[in-house]
């Protein structure tokens, strides 16, 4: 199957599934999965995700939406990370610092729009609707 | 022009000074014993001619005298013009080393100059490369935002089910998910909060997510690999079973998690 040239169609398809699967390695719960059932340890695995690194081209990388997934498969290049995800709370951690990772810009807006309530006369303090809007 | 053969002016000179000495002291001898002997007329007149001789050789030495001191003064005025021009020589010498100098130096200042401008045109080749448009990236961040992709919702609270990562509901959902053949009642989401939403849409409905675009994508086509990995991505057939119950039981619920 070394020289088997695909149909469109099928490139298109294979498109489709690694832009989920990759995707997918955003999620630590899917990477401890993975590491459990040992495929992390696979060779053939292993040059499959140097393979993924192509979704780092700007070409490529506006189709993702979870862009957290391009970090996770840089670290996934390295034999080290792979070895921990096995551990459940290795990856529970990740999972904890991912979310507050992910919190923290609205938190942080969050707290640059009470200093300026706290700051500015009640009769010019603005609802923050553009926020909410955004992030909708 | 004195050739390397010939004797130089200063042994000329003293050769011509000492036959002056032996001439004259020949002379000097001669005069002086002939008037210490009383000699016989024979005797002088062979002395006589012998005198004549002598002083006709001492004339000529001293003629030959003077004229080697002029040749002498003449070398002497021609040595001076040579230690001038020597001195010239040195002085050229000296100003062509100093340019030597200058024009290294100068040298290296350009061949500096000429590398960091070349550096420069390296990294604003690298620059162009990497231009994307301004447009481009405001819609890209937009659509990471918006769906909160990459900041959590403002008004989100632990128990909320979104993530910065394709959910299992999500990830079952798509195309990889289908290839799979799940069985209907699949187990719930990863969070106990996710069960309504599981228990409400039967696989066969699920939405269709935005992270799985095929409309955005149409016409985008991956890099080609020649099937080297031998392996297809797990989350496919075989696997998923394991997959679907191993998920949601190794998948500790997060710290969020509130039953």
């Amino acid at each position: 199957t070394g020289g088997m040239s695909e149909s469109v169609e099928q490139a298109r398809n294979r498109f489709q599934s690694e832009l989920e699967f990759i995707q997918c390695l955003a999620n630590p719960n899917y990477l401890n999965f993975l590491a459990q059932r040992g495929f992390l340890r696979e060779r053939s695995f292993i040059n499959y995700l140097k393979y993924l690194l192509y979704w780092k081209e700007p070409e490529y990388a506006k189709f993702l939406k979870y862009p957290h997934c391009l970090h996770m498969l840089e670290l996934l290049q390295y034999e080290h990370f792979r070895k921990e995800l096995v551990n459940a709370q290795c990856t529970k951690f990740i999972d904890e610092q991912q979310l507050l990772h992910w919190q923290h810009y609205s938190r942080k807006r969050t707290r640059l729009q009470q200093a300026l309530a706290e700051q500015q006369p009640p009769q010019q303090q603005q609802a923050p609707p553009h926020a909410n809007a955004a992030a909708k | 022009m004195a050739t390397v053969l010939e004797k130089s002016t200063k042994e000329r000179l003293l050769s011509v000074v000492d036959d002056l000495e032996v001439l004259s002291r020949e002379l000097i001898e001669m005069l002086a014993l002939s008037r210490s002997q009383k000699l016989p007329q024979p005797g002088e007149d062979t002395q006589v001619p012998r005198c004549a001789v002598i002083l006709e050789l001492l004339v000529q030495r001293d003629r030959e005298f003077l004229q080697l001191m002029e040749v002498a003064q003449q070398q002497g005025k021609v040595h001076q013009e040579m230690q001038l021009l020597e001195k010239e020589v040195e002085k050229r010498d000296s100003d062509i080393q100093q340019l030597q100098k200058q024009l290294k130096e100068a040298e290296h200042i350009l061949a500096t100059a000429v590398y960091q401008a070349k550096e420069k045109l390296k990294s604003i080749d690298k620059a162009r490369k990497g231009s994307i448009s301004s447009e481009e990236i405001i819609k890209y961040a937009h659509r990471i935002s918006a769906s909160n992709a990459v900041c959590a919702p403002l008004n989100w609270v632990p128990g909320d089910p979104r993530r910065p990562y394709p959910t299992d509901l999500e990830m079952r959902s798509g195309m990889l998910g289908h290839m799979a053949n799940l069985p209907t009642n699949g187990v719930n989401g990863h969070l106990p909060g996710d069960a309504l939403a599981a228990g409400r849409l039967p696989d066969v409905l699920t939405p269709h997510y935005p992270w799985q675009s095929s409309d955005v994508s149409v016409g985008m086509l991956p890099p080609h690999h020649g099937n080297d990995f031998g392996l297809e991505p797990p989350g496919h057939n075989k696997e998923n079973e394991d997959d679907v119950e191993a998920m949601s039981t190794d998948s500790s619920s997060s710290s969020s998690d509130s039953d």
